[in-house]
């Protein structure tokens, strides 16, 4: 087996006072890979990120970068480097001091420290402000120059904790897609911390899911969104979120919203297996098409959706009515809520069906795929993972 | 800071307030050039018609306002504005070095949020008075009483509150993760906080040591019992001025408190922005 080169933490713990903010925290990060790790806030991600970087002491558990460990070490001889969500600029210093103090206190010959740092200004377009302060430069500037300080040294390993945080919405979209070009084009190791679901998506290879404290779940895009572990996850990724309706097992049909529904293929042999007279399906909005007299509506595909099995012959048209409780303006498509006795669904329909729709207009709609049905037993726990 | 244009009956009541605060020392400065025998006239003599500077020339030559025959000291003030200068610088250094520490420490290392800040303050919550009797008795045990060494302990005792305080609100302003990059980069947390921490928080120690050499210079009450015949500082030698043996040199007096204010009033121009965090122990900031 090829020895692993990347991060790994084992068992890493971590209480401050009684509250225990880290309980045996888990998980490998590859070598020249993109690895977020996604969670609410207070989950303990820029704890781990601490840890990690050593400048937080850990109660129990060991890391190693390849195959050395070096949780022992100080935070100096980690060879790691780190950007942090209020960027830690050095305000007293202009950008060509801020990009060069790695270099400085590693004590390289001056000529390097200044071709090395043009070089970097080049790479992200930092030309212009290496004469400024830090208080003079826009939002993107201070990040791509705090990106660049990170950059600079060449660490084997770069942590970031939540870095595009402070930027606004289009700003975030540019540098997030800037960092997931340098991250492949440079082969960069990067672990990224962030509570905002599309931004792990958008750029990670690997997801790894905190959750007060522990891994709840680590794996690629479409095991977190298709496969969450368990409802947190599922409620946790995805906008809008995904609807959670009550359900029962018996002799090879599910209950759905008063009707009797037969099983997906995917979920008969655990739920025959289990037989679970009470768990909760979950289904995502965009599985869930809203039907109006002239026909059924559709949405363009999202990158995460794979192509629909044919339609099985057994699944009704209808899936069920119910009069519609709010309508929300996504851009193209629109969230449909609509009620049905006491379970809301939520759904996407397009946009230019807004001046067919009205909150109380009642209408139907019906699941698009029933291999896109997710299950959860009654802890909450995803019973086909 | 408010920049706004003063409402017209704002200005009255401003110039009455820089009334009430300037009198006394427009009444100081001007006791102090006024010859003897103008110096407790009645009715009250405002401006003197012929100033003089004998009450400056008595501060170094105490025998200069013998022929006036009002009264004397023996002690020229020379032995107390040098003792006032090296027991405030050192003990001014002093707690501002430990102070610098205790911020430090306090801001980034400390897991009590209110303990210990609470225990650093306790001392300055009794009125000094209150603490004066122990450290007379102590001192006398110790032989610290009427040495230079034991005022700078003291003064370094009763101001170091003050000082961590203060440098504390500076060191909380700067975010942590500036010292902390700067240890990934490849310092150690001391040189971290040496190359990184304090030249950020410069004008703070500045400030800072401003505000303690001020409370220092003034302080009057330790140095008066803590103080015998071998050491002075110019407050308790202001004292000496106006006593039953030596009469009553206002004039002297005057003089001596003259002297003593200039290095405060350069000191408070400098701090006059962060004078108000000072006072409230960093509870206020600008």
């Amino acid at each position: 087996m090829e020895p692993f080169l990347g991060l790994t933490a084992s068992g890493l713990s971590k209480n401050y006072g009684p509250k225990k903010a880290l309980d045996n925290v888990s998980f490998k990060a590859p070598k020249a890979g993109f690895t977020v790790i996604l969670g609410p806030g207070g989950a303990g991600k820029t704890t781990t990120l601490r840890l990690l970087a050593g400048l937080e002491p850990q109660l129990r558990g060991e890391i190693f970068l390849g195959d050395t460990e070096i949780s022992k070490l100080a935070p100096k001889d980690r060879n790691l480097a780190m950007i942090f969500d209020n960027l830690a600029l050095y305000p007293n210093k202009n950008g060509f001091q801020n990009l060069a103090s790695p270099l400085i206190q590693r004590k390289v010959p001056f000529e390097q420290i200044r071709s090395r740092v043009f070089e970097i200004a080049e790479k992200l377009n930092l030309s212009l402000v290496l004469d400024r302060l830090p208080k003079t430069m826009s939002g993107g500037e201070k990040q791509r120059l705090a990106l660049g300080r990170a950059l600079v040294r060449e660490p084997r390993f770069f942590l970031l904790d939540e870095p595009l945080s402070s930027l606004d919405a289009p700003l975030r979209y540019v540098i997030r897609a800037e960092l997931k070009r340098l991250q492949r084009e440079e082969g960069h190791s990067f672990l990224m911390a962030t509570p905002d679901f599309t931004e792990a998506l958008a750029v990670a290879d690997t997801i790894i899911v905190l959750n007060e404290g522990k891994v709840v779940q680590t794996g690629d895009q479409s095991d977190i969104y298709d496969r969450p572990v368990n409802t947190h996850t599922a409620l946790f990724v995805g906008s809008p979120q995904i609807n959670l309706l009550r359900s029962g097992y018996s002799n090879g049909r599910i209950s759905l919203l008063g009707q009797q529904l037969p099983c997906p293929a995917h979920l008969s042999e655990v739920l025959a297996q289990r037989n679970l007279a009470k768990f909760t399906i979950g289904l995502r909005p965009e599985n869930v098409s809203l039907i109006l007299p002239n026909g059924p509506t559709t949405i363009d595909k999202s990158p995460n959706e794979k192509p629909n099995n044919p339609q099985n012959p057994l699944y009704p048209d209808i899936l069920a009515q119910g009069p519609i409780i709010d309508i929300e303006s996504l851009g193209r498509t629109l969230s449909v809520t609509v009620g049905i006795g006491r379970e809301l669904v939520t759904m996407l329909a397009p946009a230019t069906v807004l001046d067919q729709i009205s909150i109380g207009l009642v209408v139907d709609f019906k699941i698009k795929d029933p291999t896109g049905l997710s299950a959860f037993d009654i802890a909450g726990l995803n019973i086909a993972a | 800071m408010l920049n706004r244009p003063l409402s017209p009956w704002q200005i009255p009541v401003l110039v009455l307030a820089l009334i009430v605060v300037l009198f006394p020392i427009f009444w100081l400065v001007m006791t102090a050039i006024k010859p003897p025998i103008d110096w407790n006239a009645s009715p009250a003599i405002w401006i003197p018609s012929e100033p003089t500077l004998i009450n400056f020339q008595t501060l170094f030559d105490p025998d200069a306002i013998r022929a006036h025959g009002v009264g004397g000291v023996s002690q020229s003030a020379t032995r107390a504005v040098l003792g006032s200068i090296m027991a405030s610088l050192s003990s001014t250094f002093l707690a501002v070095a430990l102070g610098l520490i205790s911020a430090i420490g306090l801001s980034r290392y400390s897991r009590t949020n209110w303990a210990t800040p609470l225990i650093i303050l306790s001392g300055r919550m009794f009125p000094p008075a209150a603490i004066a009797v122990p450290f007379v008795i102590i001192f006398s045990m110790t032989n610290l009483m009427d040495t230079y060494p034991g005022l700078v302990a003291i003064y370094t005792a009763v101001t170091l509150p003050f000082s961590t305080w203060m440098l504390k609100s500076f060191v909380d302003d700067l975010p942590r993760e500036m010292e902390e990059a700067a240890m990934l980069d490849g310092k150690s947390r001391l040189a971290a906080h040496l190359t990184i921490t304090l030249p950020l928080i410069k004008g703070g120690l500045f400030s800072t040591t401003m505000l303690v050499f001020i409370l220092n210079w003034s302080e009057y009450m330790f140095a008066q019992v803590l103080s015998n015949t071998k050491i002075a500082t110019i407050p308790v030698q202001l004292a000496k001025y106006v006593t039953a043996t030596a009469g009553t040199l206002y004039g002297v007096q005057a003089a001596l408190a003259v002297l003593a204010m200039v290095p405060l009033i350069i000191g408070g121009y400098f701090i006059q922005g962060h004078l108000a965090r000072g006072l409230t122990f960093g509870a206020i900031k600008k």
